[in-house]
């Protein structure tokens, strides 16, 4: 039941552009049912929803990646204790054109690819193309994400889209471009423009099976390389005038539209 | 002959320049509104967002756009004029008279993004406003004062001395001659300023991006002390960030149609305030 | 009501507005002084020379912080919009100041207004949806967000300005230099390319360098239509990333006093200083000008 009081209770969420969209949708749906809570969100990237938090700018920071060791610490120093919060699963897809003749990779390669030792097709498809790369910008988990699994820095010739929505739209109107999105993204499309994009397989080497982010089952049995926890970090203080709206999210209205989203939401032992 | 070519080429670039530009405007507008205006129904301006911002309507942006603005002029407007009356009716010329004007001229000049910062360290962080309205229609009513104070001291320079003196010679005192006399004949201008103003106030971005403005709300501010939406934010946050951009781009030709419309509203309200002005001089 | 009571509201009055003529002194010396300070803290803890000379702007922890992408950028964007903005908007004001007749200039003026009144959002959004595909289309590339797309949007900008105040520096050439070039035989043509354009050449670099000032101080449409990217450009057809597009993009992920904040001021700094000598440069100008007419 509702465990807000009379007066309005405001709720800051900001942070991932993965899950944006999500929690709008999951805010939608909770207003419906609760109305004296407040809530306003933003995207801006995960980097953007932790500063916040630690700036005092936010109740709720939602991130597609942990956090690292200066945020730690900033937020030791601030005296900040935080709550964490996996509410969904996602898969990072990486995306071609469909007229690219390649169906999978090798994390070895598209670490060659990514970094920029590898500036051209003609060795995996033999058709001579330049390749470009459409990315995220240092604010955004995504980027992080995928630097840090594949341990590499990204080519400085990669371009730095601002979301998930630009990469899309950037690869499917270049034929010799490669980018990486979350899979909810893709899955969620309704236009089912899934069609004009090619999700890639990975594989982490040449001999394992290559595992799509689009099958569930590779996801959740961590067989797929680069599958990830989406986190929010609630402000301690903030726990009690957040906390109708986390439930909301663990009931059975909020998991299914976590699930419609594209995402897969985290098993309630 | 020789002279015949330089004509031509002459009016090549002269009246081509122009027609240019005409083309520009026309052009621009034509394509925003041509796949705008069928977005726009009851539902899209009174409407909340839904289903994740895919469908729905731009209620709260447009809500936040006029809050905001008017956080702006209440803050903006009394200071401006005051600033306008002392430079023309009371100041002399001395240095200091002339570093404040030197202080406005460079205030207009400065990119709005620094504005933005300096709300963002002043409002949101050293008065502890937070991310707010308020801090954002302060930090919009100061990029604004420049402007304001630029528009109300032309429109008192207009009212002739004789005024002024006359209302003295009748005994009024310096400050019932300017409440009585001036500022009622210069009100038509110092309006055409103020609404020209809101009209610029109200499609700025970059000043609202940290102090205050949210991408969706679950209702319409009720302090402004909350976060809000914007048309501005909207249209970027719709055009660059959202999930599904195809599926929305009707929704942003909405948008912007809507914020070109109001915007434009608005300078033509203060085209006919000054219009009806130069008929009565 | 008393003399006294009237008089008394007078001087309370007069002391209130002079108050509010110095606060806005207090305004600009508060937004310096906030830049300067956050500068300083900024270079307490990193060398200047990388600052003016690095070739990376990489911020994180041990990240480098070089501004020259930026700078480099801007300037390409800036160049390319003045190359657009600055025939144009001046054949434009001579057009209208000495060959349209009342009707029409009554007609241009509000055009020229209504395009200034565009949000620079919308021509932002523009360049997403229309001027860079066709960029892209024109090119044959993938994508038209690059700096090509980024000045002819602030071109689209400036041009308002431009062309206000080169009408106004035309216009106010005294018609005896035109009546008397025209006396000695010149056609219309001869005059206002010999005569009358090079007399308002102090307001025309008035026009220019506040329509400069514009489009270096702007910041949605760059950040909508130009890539982003941080390599150091290579040229118009490039992804870009300018220092006002820097600031919006991470300000707002950066935590309160951090040297990557106190970055973000420091390239504020510079824009500030950059934007701050153009504008004052072209008022310099502007003065010289002002022998001409009232």
């Amino acid at each position: 039941m509702c465990a807000c009081s009379q007066e309005i209770r405001t709720i800051k969420i900001k942070g991932s552009d993965t899950e944006v969209n999500l929690v709008t949708e999951l805010a939608e749906s909770f207003h419906k049912i609760d109305k004296s809570c407040y809530l306003s969100i933003s995207g801006g990237g995960s980097g953007l929803g932790i500063a916040s938090l630690l700036n005092g700018q936010a109740d709720i920071a939602t991130s597609s990646r942990e956090l690292n060791s200066e945020e730690t610490e900033l937020f030791k120093k601030r005296g900040i204790e935080l709550d964490t919060f996996v509410f969904a699963e996602d898969a990072i897809a990486f995306v071609v054109s469909p007229s690219l003749s390649l169906d999978s990779l090798t994390t070895e390669t598209l670490a060659r690819i990514l970094d920029g030792t590898l500036t051209d097709w003609a060795s995996l498809t033999g058709e001579k193309q330049p390749i470009n790369i459409y990315g995220r910008q240092s604010n955004s988990g995504t980027y992080d994400f995928v630097k840090d699994k594949l341990k590499i820095q990204f080519s400085r010739k990669a371009k730095e889209m601002n979301g998930n929505a630009q990469i899309l739209e950037a690869i499917k109107a270049d034929p010799s471009g490669i980018g990486y999105v979350g899979a909810g993204y893709v899955l969620n499309d309704r236009n089912g423009q899934s069609r004009d994009i090619k999700v890639l397989s990975v594989s982490q080497d040449k001999n394992s099976p290559a595992f799509s982010p689009l099958d569930s089952n590779a996801v959740f049995q961590h067989q797929y390389y680069f599958r990830r926890h989406l986190f929010q970090f609630i402000r301690k203080s903030s726990a009690e005038v957040a906390a109708p709206f986390i439930d909301f999210e663990k009931s059975t209205t909020g998991t299914g539209i976590i699930r419609k989203s594209g995402y897969y939401p985290v098993k309630i032992f | 002959m020789k002279k015949q070519k330089k004509h031509i080429g002459g009016w090549i670039l002269l009246l081509g320049s122009t027609i240019l530009i005409c083309t520009f405007l026309v052009n621009i507008i034509f394509h925003l509104f041509s796949k705008g205006i069928p977005v726009l129904s009851w539902d899209f301006i009174f409407g909340y967002p839904t289903d994740g911002m895919t469908k729905g309507g731009i209620f709260p942006a447009i809500i936040g756009t006029i809050m905001v603005t008017l956080i702006t002029t209440v803050f903006a407007v009394p200071f401006g004029i005051c600033c306008a009356l002392y430079l023309n009716e009371y100041a002399g010329e001395s240095t200091l008279t002339g570093t404040i004007r030197a202080s406005i001229r460079n205030l207009s000049g400065i990119p709005s993004i620094i504005y933005g910062l300096f709300g963002l360290a002043l409002f949101v962080q050293s008065l502890k406003l937070g991310t707010s309205m308020l801090s954002a229609g302060l930090t919009l009513g100061l990029l604004s004062l420049p402007y304001i104070i630029t528009t109300t001291e032309e429109s008192l320079k207009r009212v002739p001395n004789s005024t002024r003196e006359a209302a003295l010679a009748l005994g009024a005192t310096q400050f019932e001659s300017i409440r009585d006399f001036v500022i009622p004949q210069a009100m038509p201008g110092i309006i055409t300023g103020i609404v020209l103003t809101i009209a610029r106030v109200a499609g700025e971005t970059a000043p609202i991006l940290f102090t205050g403005v949210a991408f969706y709300i679950t209702g319409i501010p009720g302090s402004v002390k909350q976060e809000f939406m914007a048309l501005p934010y909207h249209l970027y946050m719709l055009s660059t960030q959202h999930q599904s951009i195809e599926t929305v781009r009707p929704l942003a030709y909405g948008t912007v149609t809507v914020l070109i419309l109001i915007i434009f509203l608005m300078n033509l309200v203060a085209f006919y305030i000054r219009y009806k002005f130069r008929e009565n001089e | 009501m008393s003399i006294r009571f009237r008089e008394n509201t007078d001087r309370f009055f007069s002391r209130l507005f002079s108050f509010t003529g110095l606060l806005t002194i207090a305004l600009l010396a508060g937004i310096f002084f906030m830049l300067v300070y956050n500068s300083v803290s900024f270079f307490l803890n990193t060398e200047p020379i990388d600052f003016f000379t690095g070739f990376q702007w990489n911020p994180g922890n041990k990240g480098s912080y070089g501004i020259l992408p930026l700078i480099a950028s801007t300037v390409l964007v800036t160049f390319g919009a003045m190359l657009i903005a600055v025939p144009l908007g001046i054949f434009t004001a001579a057009y209208m100041s000495e060959f349209a007749d009342r009707k029409l200039q009554k007609f241009l003026k509000p055009v020229i207004e209504m395009l200034a009144a565009i949000p620079s959002v919308a021509v932002g959004f523009l360049g997403i949806v229309v001027i860079g595909p066709g960029i892209a289309k024109l090119f044959g590339i993938q994508n038209g967000l690059n700096a090509l797309n980024g000045s002819i949007l602030l071109a689209i900008m400036s041009l308002p300005t431009i062309i206000t105040v080169a009408e106004d520096a035309i216009h106010a050439v005294p018609a005896s230099y035109k009546e008397a070039s025209l006396g000695l035989g010149a056609d219309k043509w001869e005059t206002l390319f010999r005569v009358t354009l090079p007399a308002a050449l102090p307001g025309l670099i008035a026009a220019v360098m506040l329509g400069l000032g514009r489009a270096i101080g702007e910041t949605m449409t760059v950040l909508m239509a130009t890539g982003n990217s941080l390599a150091f450009p290579d040229g118009y057809l490039d992804s870009i990333r300018t220092i006002t597009a820097t600031i919006a993009i991470e300000m707002g992920e950066v935590p309160y006093q951090t040297t990557h904040y106190y970055a973000l001021f420091a390239i504020a700094t510079v824009l500030f200083v950059i934007t701050l000598v153009v504008n004052l440069l072209g008022e310099e100008i502007a003065k010289h000008y002002r022998k001409f007419g009232a």
